[in-house]
This record gives structure tokens, sequence and C-alpha cells, in this order.
């Protein structure tokens, strides 16, 4: 698991690792059952403080991503498609939030956002696409 | 949770001057404490009484259990210091220097002296008179470590030390918080120093307590917002919560108490758009002084 920590960033450093971890698991980069590293471990790797780490994950065990095996390690659940794909929405949201924000700001007409959007997001494929052929 | 130490309602007063006024804290055993103010602000005084090198004018403080008047070496070899200002044998080696410290501790632990010796590239043969202010601070955390400290005071301790040396010296109380079960109290007026590692801040302004929560409160409670509109921006923002502002014509810059569920209600009724966005302990800190929060 990888994470990158700011901790200057003014964003509490639990919250930080409790989104990442979140994404992760709701992305599928963090397959179910399989195992985090221990509070201590991670702590060392970071250089955070155990508690911090504990308290995100402690949040992530009560929303349900995470569960407690026999031995106390943490493994992530197994979650149904339906809650999976009703978080990706919202992190989604989350993230577009911002770029509308600017948008707007800009005063950038609606077509004209809608069409730069669908470019990058076909862009992105295509340029795979154009990489392996 | 036991406390590693309490002040209750502790006065100190130096003359006609205030050192500490009215303090009453709690600090629970295995946590890393931030204590942050300004210079003067009575930090160093604080971290005396807590070892009772200074007795308070009014109040009482207790550490590790017993009343600080009443210390003794049972508890004092159970507490760590480094001190902002290090005092030393000047004339001494380094490690006739850490010779000398360890003969006072019956479970001093050679293998950690080394470690830290190492990791902290301290040269033993050099005269501690001539160590470089970087150096000695390095000497000091070394001499206030290797007896296993329930209870460790930092008191600007990584003022002097360069990047790397401070990372060595960040991960190595984490290491001691593990395996030693220590309280840690670090002052600082340099917030970037011990933002990754503390969980719980003291803000202490002209002696009094104006923070004393978890870290991640303060950066819960306060934002800055940008502010954006097409409409020209006519007014002052009055909220009681915008506790700063600056404006041009199509955007503001607020600094913003306990506003995070304000964001909608603030569009829709100025017409305009907020990004929200997060501050750090070192922009946190001004407010912290001006608004008494």
């Amino acid at each position: 698991m990888v994470v990158v920590i700011d901790p200057h960033s003014g964003v509490p450093v639990f919250r930080q690792l409790r989104d990442q971890i979140r994404f992760q698991i709701v992305s599928g980069m963090l397959a179910t059952g399989e195992e985090l590293p221990s509070t201590r471990a991670l702590s060392a790797e970071l250089g955070l403080n155990p508690m911090t780490i504990s308290k995100a994950y402690s949040r992530l065990e009560m929303e349900g991503l995470l569960e407690k095996r026999p031995g106390l390690c943490l493994v992530v659940r197994e979650l149904d498609p339906e809650d999976i794909d009703t978080r990706r929405v919202a992190q989604f949201r989350d993230s577009a939030k911002p770029v509308a924000a600017v948008a707007r700001q800009l005063g950038l007409p609606r077509e004209e956002a809608m069409r730069i959007f669908a470019e990058m997001l076909d862009g992105n494929s295509r340029g795979k696409r154009e990489e392996r052929g | 949770m036991r406390s590693a130490f309490e002040l209750d309602n502790v006065t100190k007063k130096f003359g006609n001057a205030t050192a500490l006024d009215g303090v009453t804290l709690s600090i629970p055993e295995r946590a890393i404490v931030g204590l942050i103010g300004r210079n003067g602000s009575g930090k160093t005084t604080l971290l005396h009484h807590v070892v009772g090198l200074q007795l308070p004018t009014s109040g009482r403080c207790t550490t590790l259990g017993r009343p600080t008047e009443m210390l003794g070496s049972e508890e004092l070899s159970r507490i760590g210091v480094v001190w902002q200002e290090g005092r030393f044998l000047d004339w001494m080696s380094v490690d006739q220097h850490i010779r000398y410290v360890s003969s006072f501790y019956e479970g001093w632990d050679v293998v950690r002296e080394q470690s830290l010796v190492t990791r902290l590239e301290l040269d033993r043969k050099a005269k501690v008179g001539a160590l470089s202010p970087g150096n000695a601070q390095k000497l000091g955390i070394v001499l206030a470590v290797c007896h296993h400290p329930k209870l460790l005071l930092l008191d600007e301790p990584m003022s002097a030390l360069d990047p790397i040396s401070r990372e060595h010296v960040l991960a190595f109380l984490l290491e001691l918080l593990h395996e030693d079960g220590a309280t840690t109290v670090i002052s600082s007026h340099v917030m970037r120093d011990i933002e990754s590692i503390v969980e719980w801040i003291i803000c202490l302004d002209r002696g009094r307590v104006t923070v004393d929560s978890p870290l991640d409160t303060p950066q819960d409670r306060y934002n800055e917002w940008v502010v954006t509109s097409e409409q020209p921006i006519a007014t002052d923002f009055e909220e009681p919560w915008v506790l700063s502002q600056r404006t041009n014509e199509h955007k503001a810059h607020l600094l913003v108490r306990d506003a995070a569920d304000r964001v909608e209600w603030f569009e829709t009724k100025y017409h305009v758009d907020v990004q929200s966005q997060p501050m750090n302990l070192e922009r946190i800190f001004p407010l912290l002084h001006q608004h008494n929060a």
C-alpha cells in the first residue's frame, strides 16, 4: 500500500490517510481480504504518530470498509457492488467539484467545458492505445 | 487514562510579571504533545514547573503522581529533559560527558546510546565546548533518553538541527513511544518541526492556555475561503466567524472559523462561489493568539 502524506498541508493527517486508503479500496487497488500494515509498521514507515494511524483505521472500520480478523489484523472487507458504485460516484463528485468551480470562475461556456472534459476522458485512453499499438 | 503530569490552576509570578496565569492542564500517558507559543509566552516556565525546578506561586503541580515539591530520585530518574540552552561541562569530550551522565542512572542503555550517536553523527572525541549549536542539541538529546524515561520534555529541541538530523530525531521519538511508552512534550515555535508527530497541542499566550486540544481540531476549525463572483463584491462580510478579509472587485480572501457547514448558505446569500482551503498550523498560529480560540 502506497500512501503519500503531507503533514503541512493543513488537512488533518488522519483524514489524508483515510481518504487515500478509501480511494484505493473503492478503486480496487486494494483487493478484498487484503491485509493492511500494522499501526506500528505504518507509523514507522510514514513517520507519523501511531494514534493518527489508528484514528484513520478506526474511521474506515466504522465506514464498513475494513474489518478486524482474528489476531487483530485489519483487512479490506467484502463490499457489495452497489455500495462500491455509490462510493465511486461520491468520490468523483468530490473531486470534480473544484474543477466545476474553476470553469464557472473563468466564465467558460458550458459546452466548451464539457467538450474539454470529454476530450480529456477520451484522450487518455487513446494515448494508451497508441502506446500499446 | 492516567496522566503523566497535571497543573491545577497554576500561577507563577516573578515580581510584578506573571509568567503563568491560572494554567490548568492534564497530559495523559503515552501522548506526544506539542507545546507552542511565541517567545516569552511561558513555555519554558511551564516545563520548569513540571520537573519541580520552579514551584508555583499558587496552584498545584503533580508529575508522575507526585506533587512537584516532593519529587525525588525515583520520579526524576524516569524523566528526561532537553533544555533549549544546553547546560554542559564544556571541558569534557562528548564521550566523557556521556559516560559522566550515564553514571547517574542504573538503567543506562548503551545500545541505544551507540545507535543514537551513530545516527546523529556525533563525534565522541570532540570537545563539548567546541560543538556547534546543532551538535550540542544532539548531545542533549542523547543524554536525555538513554535511561528510558517515561516522561520526556524537549524545549525547542530542534531549533538548530538541519532537516536530516531533524528527521532522525522525529523518527527516534516515535520509536521511544513504541519502546518505552514515553509521554513526550515538545515545545516549539516552529510548527513545521512538530506537525507530523504530535497528536495534541497546547498553545500558550502570555502565560495563559489558549488551546488544549487534538491537533486536528484547529485544522478542522480554521479555513481559508477564496470567494469569487461575477458581480463586483461590494460589501465587507459582517459574519462574526469571518476573522479577516481582503477584498478586491471580484475576489475575496477570507479566514474563517467553524464555517465548514456554511459554504452553501454563504454562496446563496452573496451570489458567490466559495472554495474552502485548509490551513496548516503555521498559518493558524497567529489566529490562535488574536482570537483566543
